[in-house]
């Protein structure tokens, strides 16, 4: 009988159009999110070469001071991309994967955003975990909906009932089918994105690999599920699509709008206020508390005195420019805080919705998500302080700028690797599934099969 | 056409499809969703002008309260913008939450605007957004596909359709007819929201300083019942022509999910090749090396600034800065300002440019997809979108370079040539001035404005209308009764 119902489903042209369907999307994301790797790697080589120039030209317009040469170079971090995130773009889209600072205050910096098309932001990219997220689930839904109810009515399903004695295994065999052909058609993807977009096969590719595998069983339950209450196509197809509506389009929005609520970020104003500040008001203020609480915050600089009498230093300069930073520390904090508030109920809250939750691993997995950005920003918090460590006591003491190696400058690497938690990861779209097995298991043997 | 058989065939569709449990619960589900959408968007919208405009009068408190100093040195304290919203932003979110909200205005550079909603959320955001327009522009037209798909193709099968036609009631007639019935079940959620939405902004204390709310409003309404009839249309023609009501429903949802869904995201890449833009660095590199060009105005003896400095000694006929009636450092930077601002500009423009040729691109699939074209009226009129948003920069930058040059006028004007840098005590002057600089103060762009950007999006869904008007008459011969 198996050979007979795999026989039937590939005869079957809607069936074959489906896979097709989902084959060439998955296809055109996959190019897609090659091209964006591709898009990224040429800013940061174009960056890199940028950036050596314009030391070299800075250099050489200011030979003699080196406060003065730091005031204009800058320093770039990239946040580096794996290719896995090729496949799941996320947040890389929004923000920057590339800052470049100079060792003035950096609240006034690290802010700043890449040029974007806001229309595409917007519309969004249709990459692999959209394809697997929105068209898997559809046309799962347009295979499984008149499992029952197209034999019902088509006048077949008294036959099935007359010949077989276990009509429920015939049902499950159907279904089997259809599960493993996308099943087939999702690992045949996810095989061509490995060598398309080069991606090392790892723990992290490979819990990539489950979730997205565990995302379609999920469905494939859901869809067993309502093939257990027995009721006609098109109410089934009534409740598969508006689960599909729900989960995918206003649950997620509701979630949105709700944390946006409940957490506003007043802080990302106010801190721009206080760093500008913080910074510009000590030129009309006396020198010395500047200068002060700039020894504070760096006992090791005290040797370092602004000359008495000048109304001009590089120590003061800086110490104005550090304060832009001090004054809005605790601002920035509570920003930082709030994002990971919101970030944290959101997670939670995907929890209970595979969609969501799904999504978010992925970005998670492919370092696309709001946490690595949020490392990011502290890891560039780290890369400025080291720069400002490094270059303090030289502007202090205004050594030659041909002391320094400005060749040496290339862009630094920020190179994070995914914490890979199976367990939470993985457990949520089991437990659903699981739900939906059982439930529909009970359906069965409640209203056994009727005619 | 009969008048009284379209009343009888569209009463018929309302009557059948209220009959039934599920569709009214479809319908009050929906219309709790667009009640909780518009009001949580309006609350949104107030609480987010609300606090630009708590830091707006912060910012110029700030500015105002500072003592006195040299104009330069105000003229790098600078000045922060915040984005307004439009009175009717909270009916369609469009783009808003992309766009960045404050900008830092100073001397000398253009900073971006930063911290757009989506840069402070997770990737939930991506989603999509719960707006009332989001709700009619997407999930409504699933709900006209998912009511409209057996109406002919149904009756067909069952027989009724061929009664219909023997006694006398015409193709034309049928499809005309029930699209006016599935219209009206369209209208079921449309208006109940289209009340409230004009509630809200009747009521909203933002509306009375834009008065163009309404117009706007009104013509929003009208586009989206263009939308609605040419999507009920569509779903009745569909169910004629298919073969059972089966392959109209996945017919339909076809169409839906590609145009919604993939169509947008593809020519958006589509847009993206063809048309390339620069990264930031990119673009402010090749920004940086036509400035270096011009010379550094920032220093007075700069060879580049050297040509400007002659001249002036000729013209006053003395032989050296120090001697001529104003403050010449001022001058420089006035002519500084003035000239990195025009390569700003310029470059700006040309990248502007790329990427209205990019949204080009999405606009004109609004001809082969109605989606796009009410989207885009609908953010447009809601003042959402990116001609809005292009206009705030526009106005921002004006605001900049009038603050700069305001403070380079002063110093020219009242410092005194002979002070050695902006420290002396003799370099400062009186904070009076600084309340002189009017306040930013951001404008929405004027109803006429907004049309003249969508008359390509208006004119493709007029397209639609006639497409299908032309359709429905033309090709009835080969539908078939049975």
């Amino acid at each position: 009988m198996t050979a007979l119902l795999i026989k039937n489903f590939l005869r079957s042209k809607g069936l074959l159009t489906g896979l097709l369907v989902l084959l060439a999307a998955g296809f055109v994301s996959l190019n897609i999110g090659k091209y964006f790797l591709e898009k990224n790697k040429e800013i940061i080589e174009k960056t890199a070469e940028y950036q050596q120039k314009s030391i070299a030209r800075n250099v050489a317009f200011h030979p003699k001071e080196i406060g003065l040469l730091l005031y204009y170079v800058r320093f770039g971090l990239v946040n580096e991309m794996p290719n896995l995130a090729g496949l799941s773009i996320g947040q890389r889209d929004i923000n920057p994967s590339l800052q470049s600072v100079t060792i003035r205050n950096l609240e006034e910096q690290k802010y700043t955003t890449d040029l974007q098309n806001p229309l595409y932001q917007m519309l969004g990219n249709m990459d692999f975990s959209f394809v697997l997220i929105y068209l898997f689930p559809l046309i799962i839904i347009a295979f499984c909906f008149n499992l029952i109810s197209e034999e019902k009515e088509e006048g077949t399903w008294s036959l099935v009932l007359s010949q077989s004695a276990n009509p429920l295994k015939m049902l499950r065999l159907k279904m089997l089918v259809r599960y493993t052909s996308v099943l087939v058609v999702l690992l045949l993807l996810l095989l061509v994105a490995k060598f398309y977009l080069v991606i090392p096969f790892d723990a992290t590719f490979l819990a990539f690999i489950l979730t997205s595998i565990l995302y379609v069983s999920f469905w494939f339950s859901l869809a067993w599920l309502v093939v257990s209450f027995q009721k006609n196509s098109s109410q089934n197809a009534l409740i598969l699509l508006l689960s599909w509506v729900m989960l995918t389009i206003v649950l997620p929005a509701g979630i949105n709008a709700i944390t946006v609520t409940l957490y506003p970020v007043p802080e990302a104003f106010s801190s721009v206020l206080e760093s500008r500040d913080g910074y510009h008001n000590k030129w009309d203020e006396p020198k010395e508390p500047t200068v002060a609480k700039f020894h504070q915050h760096y006992p090791q600089f005290s040797q370092y005195r602004h000359p008495e009498g000048k109304d001009y230093s590089w120590l003061w300069y800086y110490a104005m420019q550090q304060m832009g930073d001090d004054e809005a520390a605790t601002n920035a904090q509570a920003f930082k805080e709030k994002l990971q508030k919101r970030n944290t109920i959101s997670s939670i809250a995907g929890l209970f919705f595979p969609t969501i939750h799904t999504q978010l691993s992925l970005n998670a997995l492919s370092l696309s998500d709001m946490d690595n950005y949020l490392h990011f920003i502290e890891k560039l918090e780290g890369f400025h302080e080291q720069k400002r460590l490094h270059f303090y006591p030289k502007i202090f003491t205004d050594a030659a700028v041909s002391g320094e190696d400005w060749g040496g400058f290339g862009l630094d690497y920020f190179k994070e690797k995914a914490n890979v938690h199976w367990l939470r990861t993985l457990f949520p779209l089991l437990i659903i599934s699981g739900l939906c097995l059982i439930l529909a298991k009970m359906k069965f043997r409640k209203n056994q099969m009727a005619g | 056409m009969r008048i009284t058989i379209l009343k009888l065939l569209s009463k018929l569709v309302w009557s059948s499809k209220m009959s039934n449990r599920g569709t009214l619960w479809l319908i009050g589900i929906v219309n709790v969703l667009v009640v909780f959408a518009l009001i949580s968007g309006f609350r949104n919208l107030n609480q987010q002008q609300k606090t630009a405009e708590h830091y707006s009068h912060e910012v110029r408190e700030r500015w105002e309260s500072r003592p006195d100093k040299h104009p330069h040195r105000m003229a790098h304290y600078g000045y922060v913008a915040f984005r307004q919203r439009f009175p009717l932003s909270f009916f369609d979110f469009g783009m808003d939450s992309y766009l960045g909200n404050a900008v830092f205005l100073e001397a000398h550079r253009q900073n971006t605007a930063n911290f757009s909603e989506a840069s402070l959320s997770n990737g939930l955001l991506r989603f999509g957004e719960i707006s009332a327009g989001m709700i009619l522009q997407l999930l409504l037209p699933l709900l006209i596909f998912f009511w409209g798909f057996d109406l002919v193709a149904r009756e067909r099968e069952h027989g009724t359709l061929r009664i219909l036609l023997t006694q006398g009631v015409s193709w034309q007639e049928i499809i005309i007819g029930k699209s006016l019935g599935l219209f009206y079940l369209a209208l079921s959620i449309f208006v109940p929201s289209a009340v409230l939405g004009l509630i809200l902004l009747f009521f909203s204390e933002y509306t009375t300083e834009n008065p163009q709310s309404y117009f706007r409003y009104l013509l929003l309404i009208i586009s989206y019942l263009v939308y609605f009839f040419v999507l009920a249309a569509l779903a009745v023609f569909v169910s004629a022509r298919a073969k059972s009501s089966k392959s109209a429903l996945i017919q339909l949802i076809g169409v839906w999910l590609f145009f919604t869904l993939m169509l947008p995201k593809l020519s958006q890449v589509v847009g993206q090749n063809i048309f390339p833009t620069p990264s930031k660095i990119e673009f402010d590199t090749t920004v940086e090396q036509e400035l270096i060009k011009q010379g550094d105005s920032h220093n007075p003896n700069d060879p580049h600034f050297r040509a400007l400095k002659d001249s002036l000694l000729a013209a006053y006929k003395v032989d050296s800065t120090h001697k001529l009636p104003f403050n010449y450092a001022g001058y420089v930077m006035r002519e500084g300002e003035k000239l990195s601002t025009e390569t700003y500009k310029k470059h700006e423009a040309q990248l502007i440019e790329t990427y209205q040729k990019q949204q080009n691109v999405v606009r004109l699939t609004a001809f082969l997809n109605p989606y796009v074209a009410i989207k885009n009226l609908s953010m447009a009129l809601s003042g959402t979108d990116y001609a809005a948003y292009n206009d705030f920069q526009h106005q921002a930058e004006a605001f900049r370079y009038k603050l700069a040059q305001t403070m380079n006028e002063l110093q020219i004007k009242y410092i005194s040539n002979k002070v050695k840098n902006s420290a002396d005590k003799n370099a400062t002057i009186s904070k009076k001035n600084w309340a002189d600089l009017p306040d930013f103060h951001h404008q929405f762009l004027a109803f006429g404005e907004v049309c003249q950007n969508e008359i390509l999006s208006g004119m493709s869904l007029f397209f639609w209308v006639l497409g299908l008007g032309i359709l429905v008459k033309y090709s009835v011969k080969n539908l078939k009764a049975f």
